[in-house]
C-alpha cells in the first residue's frame, strides 16, 4: 500500500511496484489510509511522511505499532519516503525514537531508485 | 472546555460555604480550603483557573499564599478578600502578584464580576501564549516546509523519469531516453541546489547544527576518502590518504557539519581536476587549532577569481563561459560552517597547477596542548 498526497507520485511509485508484479493499493492521505489499512490488510506500507504540510508520517506509523485499533496489521512491515533526507532519517537517523515514537522498518529518499526500493521491499517481504 | 474551576482558601467556614453558594449558581466549579497549607496542596493538585484567598489566616499568610501562586503556575488568577481591607495591602498583595483585590463585605454581584474579569483575563493570556507558541513552531518549520513545497513536484517528475528510464512505462527507443536522461540529470542537478540552499539557511537560522564535541578528524577524512577514492578513480583521479592511520587530531566540532565541509572540499578538489591528477590531503596541528589541507593539481583558479569564490552562487566556470556541474553553494556553505566553528578557511591557487584549501578548527583541550 502507498500512503502519500501526491497522486503523480503514488502513480509513479505503483508503476515500479506493478512492474514485479505486486498488488498496489493507494491512499491520499490519513484519513483515507487508516479504514483502508485495516480493510486491505496490506503485506508492506510505503508511508510519505509529510502529507498537507504536516509531519502525519509519523504519527500514523507510530499508531500502526503500538495503537490497539491497529492490533490485527501489526507486524506489517513500514518504510518511510520522504523528500526531505533529515525528515527520514536516512541522513541522521530516525530522531522520533528518542521521542519515544516507534520507527519504521527502512527508509528511502524521494525520488526512490527503483532497483533499490524493490529490493528492500523483497528484503522486508522474506522476513 | 469544562467550567472554570475555582479554588476558595478561607479560615472562616460561613465564607467558604456564602463564596462557594454564590460561584455555584454561576457555571463554576468550586474547591474550598480551611488555611493555604492546604489550599495550596490543592492547588498542585487540582490546577484551577483561578483562586480566591483570604489575606488574614492562622498558619501561613495570604500574602505568602499569593506569592507560592506565582511559582506553581503564573497564569492562575489569584484574587485576594480581606475584612482589613488597607491600601498598604491591597499594594501589598497586588506586588505579590494577585490579580484584584475584594474588601469585605461584599455582594455576590461584585464577587461574580471580579471573578468574570479575572477569567477573561486568562483566557486572552492563554490564547496569546497558545499563538506565541504557534508561530515559533511555524518560524521553526518554515524553512523545511519551503523545501518541502519546493522540492514535491521535481520528486514526482523525476519519480516518472526513472520509471521511464527503468522501461517499467514500456520500451523507449534511445533518442528519447537519452534526452530524459539529461532531463532528469539536469532535474538532479535542482534538487541538489534546493538542498544546498536549505543547508545554508539552516547554519544561517540557527549557527552550529547539533552539539560541539571532540572528534578525531583524521577518522572524518579517513571515512571520506574511502568513500570517494572509487568515484575519484573512474575520473582518473588519484585521491588517498597518505596520513598515519593511527594518528589522532582531535578538533572541537559538529561531525555532520565537519563531513560537509570536507565533502565539498575533496569533491570539488577531484572535479576541478586534471586527468590523471591528485589529490592531497594534509593534517596537522598548530597551537590551538587542527590544520587541514587539500590540495590539487587541477585547473587552478585566477587570481581575480580568489576574493569571490566563497561567495553564494560564485562559479568560475560559469563565468568563463563553461557550465558547471555544482549549485556554486558548496564553498560558501564550508565558509559558514567553518566559521561557526570560529575555525578559519583560506584558498591559495596557481592556474595551471592546482589550488589548496587551508581549514583550521579548534583544538579540542587535550589535542591543543600537545601542540
Amino acid at each position: 500500500m502507498v500512503i502519500d498526497d501526491d497522486p503523480d507520485f503514488r502513480a509513479a511509485v505503483t508503476a515500479i511496484l506493478a512492474s514485479v508484479p505486486y498488488d498496489v493499493v493507494s491512499a491520499d492521505g490519513l484519513a483515507e489510509a487508516k479504514p483502508k489499512i485495516l480493510a486491505e490488510r496490506p503485506d508492506l506500507i510505503l508511508l510519505d511522511i509529510m502529507m498537507d504540510g504536516l509531519f502525519d508520517g509519523f504519527s500514523l506509523c507510530h499508531s500502526l505499532k503500538t495503537a490497539k485499533e491497529f492490533e490485527a496489521v501489526r507486524s506489517t512491515p513500514v518504510i518511510f519516503i520522504s523528500a526531505v533526507k533529515e525528515l527520514a532519517g536516512s541522513r541522521f537517523g530516525f530522531k522520533g525514537e528518542e521521542q519515544g515514537m516507534a520507527g519504521p522498518d527502512d527508509y528511502v529518499d524521494k525520488p526512490v531508485a527503483p532497483a533499490d526500493l524493490l529490493a528492500r521491499i523483497e528484503r522486508l517481504l522474506k522476513k | 472546555m469544562p467550567d472554570p474551576l475555582i479554588l476558595i482558601i478561607d479560615d472562616e467556614e460561613s465564607m467558604r460555604d456564602s463564596c462557594s453558594q454564590i460561584l455555584l449558581k454561576g457555571r463554576y466549579r468550586v474547591e474550598t480550603a480551611s488555611d493555604g497549607t492546604a489550599g495550596l496542596e490543592k492547588t498542585r493538585e487540582l490546577r484551577p483557573d483561578a483562586v480566591i484567598v483570604d489575606l488574614k489566616m492562622p498558619g501561613i499568610s495570604g500574602f505568602e499564599v499569593i506569592e507560592e501562586l506565582g511559582r506553581i503556575d503564573p497564569r492562575i488568577m489569584a484574587i485576594v478578600v480581606t475584612g482589613y481591607a488597607t491600601v498598604e495591602s491591597a499594594v501589598e498583595a497586588m506586588k505579590k502578584g494577585a490579580y484584584d483585590f475584594l474588601p469585605k463585605p461584599f455582594t455576590p454581584e461584585e464577587l461574580r464580576m471580579i471573578l468574570s474579569r479575572a477569567l477573561e483575563h486568562r483566557r486572552v493570556a492563554l490564547e496569546a501564549e497558545t499563538l506565541r507558541r504557534e508561530k515559533q513552531l511555524l518560524e521553526e518549520n518554515f524553512i523545511t516546509m519551503v523545501s518541502h513545497q519546493l522540492r514535491s513536484p521535481l520528486v514526482a517528475i523525476q519519480q516518472y523519469f526513472e520509471v521511464i528510464l527503468s522501461d517499467l512505462a514500456g520500451p523507449v527507443e534511445d533518442k528519447p531516453k537519452d534526452m530524459i536522461r539529461r532531463a532528469s540529470e539536469r532535474l538532479t542537478g535542482l534538487l541538489h541546489l534546493i538542498n544546498d540552499w536549505l543547508d545554508l539557511s539552516r547554519i544561517d537560522q540557527k549557527g552550529l547544527i547539533g552539539k560541539v564535541k571532540p572528534l578525531d578528524l583524521g577518522r572524518i577524512l579517513r571515512k571520506l576518502v574511502d568513500f570517494m577514492a572509487p568515484s575519484a578513480r573512474q575520473s582518473g583521479i588519484t585521491l588517498e590518504w597518505p596520513g598515519d592511520a593511527a594518528a589522532v587530531f582531535e578538533a572541537l566540532g559538529d561531525e555532520e557539519s565537519l563531513e560537509q565541509v570536507f565533502t565539498n572540499l575533496l569533491s570539488n578538489a577531484v572535479s576541478y581536476n586534471k586527468p590523471g591528477g591528485r589529490v592531497e590531503i594534509n593534517l596537522r596541528r598548530e597551537p590551538g587549532f587542527i590544520v587541514c589541507e587539500v590540495r590539487d593539481t587541477g585547473i587552478g583558479i585566477a587570481q581575480d577569481h580568489l576574493p569571490f569564490i566563497f561567495d553564494q552562487f560564485y562559479q568560475v566556470s560559469r563565468r568563463e563561459g563553461k557550465r558547471g556541474k555544482g549549485s556554486g553553494l558548496g564553498l560558501s556553505i564550508a565558509k559558514k560552517i567553518v566559521e561557526a566553528h570560529a575555525g578559519r578557511i583560506e584558498v591559495s591557487s596557481e592556474p595551471g597547477v592546482g589550488s589548496t584549501f587551508t581549514v583550521r578548527i579548534p583544538a579540542s583541550g587535550r589535542a591543543g596542548e600537545g601542540a
